[in-house]
C-alpha cells in the first residue's frame, strides 16, 4: 500500500499555483463578469471551473507559457457566457474546448464517496498516475515506493482493486452510469 | 501470468500500445475468453472514474484557496479590490 504523507507536498504545490493563478487571473475576470452584468458568485463559479480546465492542459503538456493566462481568462470568459447570458446572442466557442460537466449521478456519488473512504490510499495513487500526470520518478519518491518498478506494479495492483470495486458496486447500484 | 500483468496487458490493449502480434493474440483472447472482456470494459469505466476523482479533488482544493483567499487578512486588499468591482453601481 502506497504511503500518503508525502502527498501534503504535492497539495501544497497545488496551492501555490492556484493561490497565484488567482491573483494574476481573477481580476481581469470578475472586472469582465461584473461589467456584464454578472455577480461575484457567476465570476467565482466560472473561474474555478477554467482553474480546472487550465490544470488539465497543463498537466498534458498541451499550454505554452506565453498564451497561458490568455487561455485561463478566455476559458473564464467564454463559460460565462455560455452559462449566465441570454442564450438568444449568438456565442462562437470555437477554439475553446470545454468539457467541464457538472451534473451529478446519484449512484456515482456514493460510489464516488465510498472510493474516497475505503479506497483513498489507491485512489490518491491512481490520481497522480491518469489524473495529475506526474512522472513515475516523483510518484515513487512521492509515495514512498523502493523505485520506478515497485510504482509500476503497485499501480496495476491499485487500478485492478479499484476495478474490482466498481464493477461489485455498480451491480448493486441499479442507477449506475450508462 | 500474474493478475497484475494482464491488468497492464489490458491498458495497453486499450490505449493501443500492443505492436501488432500482441493486439492479434490479445484480441483473440477477448473472443475466446468472456471474463477477459469483462475485465477490459470495467477497466475502461474505471479510467473514466478516476478521472472524475481527479477532478472533484482538485475542485475541493480550488475551493479551500478560494476560501483562504476571500477569508484570511493577509489577502485582504486583494479580496476587498474584488468585492469592490460588485459593490459599487
Amino acid at each position: 500500500m502506497p504511503d500518503i504523507s508525502n502527498i501534503d507536498q504535492l497539495s501544497a504545490t497545488r496551492e501555490e499555483l492556484f493561490i497565484s493563478l488567482y491573483k494574476k487571473a481573477f481580476p481581469a475576470v470578475a472586472k469582465y463578469v461584473n461589467r456584464m452584468g454578472g455577480t461575484f458568485d457567476e465570476a467565482k463559479d466560472v473561474f474555478q471551473d477554467a482553474l480546472v480546465a487550465y490544470y488539465e492542459k497543463a498537466v498534458s503538456g498541451k499550454l505554452t507559457a506565453e498564451n497561458d493566462m490568455a487561455y485561463l481568462i478566455g476559458i473564464a470568459k467564454n463559460l460565462w457566457l455560455k452559462r449566465y447570458r441570454d442564450s438568444s446572442q449568438n456565442i462562437s466557442l470555437d477554439n475553446v474546448d470545454i468539457s467541464i460537466d457538472n451534473r451529478e449521478i446519484p449512484s456515482e456519488n456514493r460510489l464516488m464517496h465510498f472510493l474516497e473512504t475505503a479506497g483513498k490510499k489507491c485512489m490518491e495513487l491512481l490520481r497522480g498516475f491518469y489524473y495529475d500526470q506526474l512522472p513515475l520518478n516523483d510518484i515513487a519518491t512521492l509515495f514512498g515506493f523502493s523505485g520506478v518498478r515497485s510504482a509500476t506494479v503497485q499501480k496495476y495492483k491499485c487500478l485492478e482493486k479499484v476495478r474490482e470495486t466498481i464493477k461489485e458496486k455498480a451491480l448493486t447500484y441499479d442507477d449506475f452510469m450508462e | 501470468m500474474t493478475s497484475w500483468n494482464e491488468t497492464e496487458q489490458i491498458e495497453m490493449h486499450l490505449s493501443g500500445r500492443l505492436d501488432t502480434g500482441n493486439a492479434l493474440v490479445f484480441e483473440a483472447r477477448m473472443m475466446l475468453d468472456p471474463e477477459l472482456s469483462d475485465k477490459v470494459a470495467w477497466q475502461q469505466k474505471t479510467y473514466g472514474i478516476i478521472q472524475i476523482y481527479g477532478r472533484k479533488q482538485l475542485k475541493m482544493e480550488i475551493e479551500a484557496v478560494h476560501q483562504n483567499l476571500f477569508t484570511q487578512p493577509e489577502h485582504s486588499s486583494f479580496s476587498q479590490k474584488i468585492r469592490r468591482l460588485f459593490t459599487k453601481k
